[in-house]
């Protein structure tokens, strides 16, 4: 038996009185891909957010209930956000370079968090996370060339590559690829494969194909409650909740 | 009680789907059911008509695997619908070899009509065409309804066409020795008693693809394929 790496026990999250998350349990597994799937409004992303204490920049946003990665507590007082989000990173549905070069975007985490201070182990690191993101050889000769100067599709695996750059044990991932075009979603659907061997990945999608091609372990999120969670073949062929199976079929629930 | 899809096209393709099922069951059902007749009332004519049904029947089976194919492509099904969707390409499979089995019997209707084996045999190949004839009416029925408990019935129903069977092989044992000049008519009534046992064992089949369809359970997967594996 495998020991979770994120472990969320009694989940509340409200946004002032409205409670978007009732109660949530759920254990998600090493190098594994977790998707959150369920209707807009459904609380998933909220849940995501939750991971990495994003919710934290909503003022009336309030998490209750035990949050841990690796054991560690993460809504504890003494914990470090911007260290928690360096452990966590997070990939936006839309690609969001800073306006700087794509060698800065990707260095930009390794300042931050003052990582290396050694201009080669920089540019190491720097290789390292584009190769890793899929990215270097398209990328090798401009990398001074700003970041949004390349296609929507090599911008989101910019972003992949700084969040690497760091090392983090966990990647989220809100709709990764809602704003790209098939190939350069194929693209990242296989990276996002290559990279659960050394990365946890939380992924959050509106497309029940995208969740059944690169996940293995789903949870339907409904009305703020978590209604199934399993195995992906399982949640995508026999779903024992009929919410779920409404849900995937695009039935009328 | 399955709730309507939003794209309300897709309720209709899978209704279409399940009607060409039930039109294709329909069809195989009156071949099994002419075939039979033709063994004791022979009529060339008839039997070249009971013949020809195989063209509609292929052209059904084509028909459901296009639809398959083209819902798959648009809707990309998943569970309940993904299941309602593949299990039809292999019941119309199953409906089309019965099909096959009853053209097989009345092509077999000359001889007999030639050289009559004992009635016997002949009451026991009725009573297991009666039978089969039932049994892939009630798969029909089953399967339009999604009705899991009927097929169960029809699954238990087999092992008395089974015992038919035996029973014609046991008495055309018998027979051979006491006649041996009926022998090619007595072959070929063993061949069409095979036809009826395969047709139940087709029925059966499609009863299991019912259950299928409700529950995701696949009834025929007995072993883990790596067990199976040569070289272990």
């Amino acid at each position: 038996m495998i020991d979770p790496i994120i472990t969320a026990r009694g989940v509340d999250i409200f946004y002032d009185t409205n409670q978007a998350i009732h109660n949530v349990d759920l254990d998600i597994l090493p190098n594994k891909v977790t998707a959150f799937i369920g209707p807009s409004g459904c609380g998933k992303s909220t849940f995501l957010r939750a991971i990495n204490r994003m919710n934290d920049l909503i003022p009336t946003c309030r998490v209750t209930g035990d949050m841990k990665i690796a054991g560690q507590d993460i809504y504890a007082p003494a914990v470090d956000v911007v260290a928690l989000r360096a452990q966590v990173g997070m990939v936006f549905q839309k690609p969001n370079p800073f306006p700087k070069s794509i060698f800065e975007n990707v260095a930009y985490g390794l300042k931050i968090h003052k990582i290396t201070d050694s201009k080669t182990e920089m540019q190491d690191r720097v290789e390292w996370s584009l190769r890793s993101a899929g990215l270097w050889a398209e990328v090798a000769d401009r990398l001074d060339q700003p970041g949004n100067s390349l296609s929507g599709g090599q911008q989101q695996r910019l972003c992949i590559a700084r969040a690497i750059a760091v090392k983090p044990k966990v990647i989220l991932m809100d709709e990764p690829c809602s704003a790209l075009d098939p190939i350069a979603t194929a693209v990242v659907e296989e990276l996002i494969d290559n990279l659960r061997k050394d990365y946890t990945i939380v992924i959050v999608t509106h497309s029940m194909q995208q969740a059944a091609r690169v996940s293995q372990r789903t949870a339907f999120f409904h009305l703020g409650t978590l209604v199934e969670f399993g195995d992906t073949k399982t949640i995508f062929t026999t779903p024992e909740d009929e919410r779920t199976q409404n849900y995937i079929t695009g039935r009328i629930g | 009680m399955e709730h309507e899809h939003i794209v309300k096209k897709f309720d209709k393709n899978l209704e279409k789907i399940k009607a060409t099922i039930v039109e294709m069951g329909g069809l195989v059902g009156l071949q099994v059911n002419d075939a039979t007749a033709v063994l004791s009332s022979y009529d060339k004519a008839e039997v070249d008509r009971i013949t020809a049904y195989d063209r509609i029947i292929n052209g059904l089976n084509k028909d459901i695997h296009d639809r398959a194919e083209i819902l798959i492509v648009r809707r990309q099904p998943m569970a309940l619908d993904l299941r309602q969707t593949l299990a039809p390409i292999n019941i119309s499979g199953e409906l089309e070899r019965i099909g096959d089995h009853a053209k097989s019997t009345a092509k077999r209707a000359h001889i007999i009509h030639n050289a009559p084996p004992e009635d016997a045999t002949l009451d026991m190949i009725g009573q297991m065409s009666t039978k089969v004839q039932a049994m892939l009416a009630d798969v029909i029925i089953a399967y339009a309804n999604a009705d899991i408990d009927l097929a169960a019935k029809i699954r238990a129903q087999d092992k008395d066409v089974d015992m038919l069977y035996k029973q014609v092989v046991k008495t055309v044992i018998e027979t051979l020795t006491k006649t041996p000049d009926k022998a090619e008519s007595l072959i070929h009534i063993t061949l069409i008693a095979r036809n009826f046992e395969r047709i139940g064992d087709h029925v059966c089949n499609v009863a299991r693809y019912v259950h299928q369809i409700v529950t995701g359970e696949d009834l025929k997967a007995s072993a883990d394929p790596s067990e199976l594996r040569l070289d272990k």
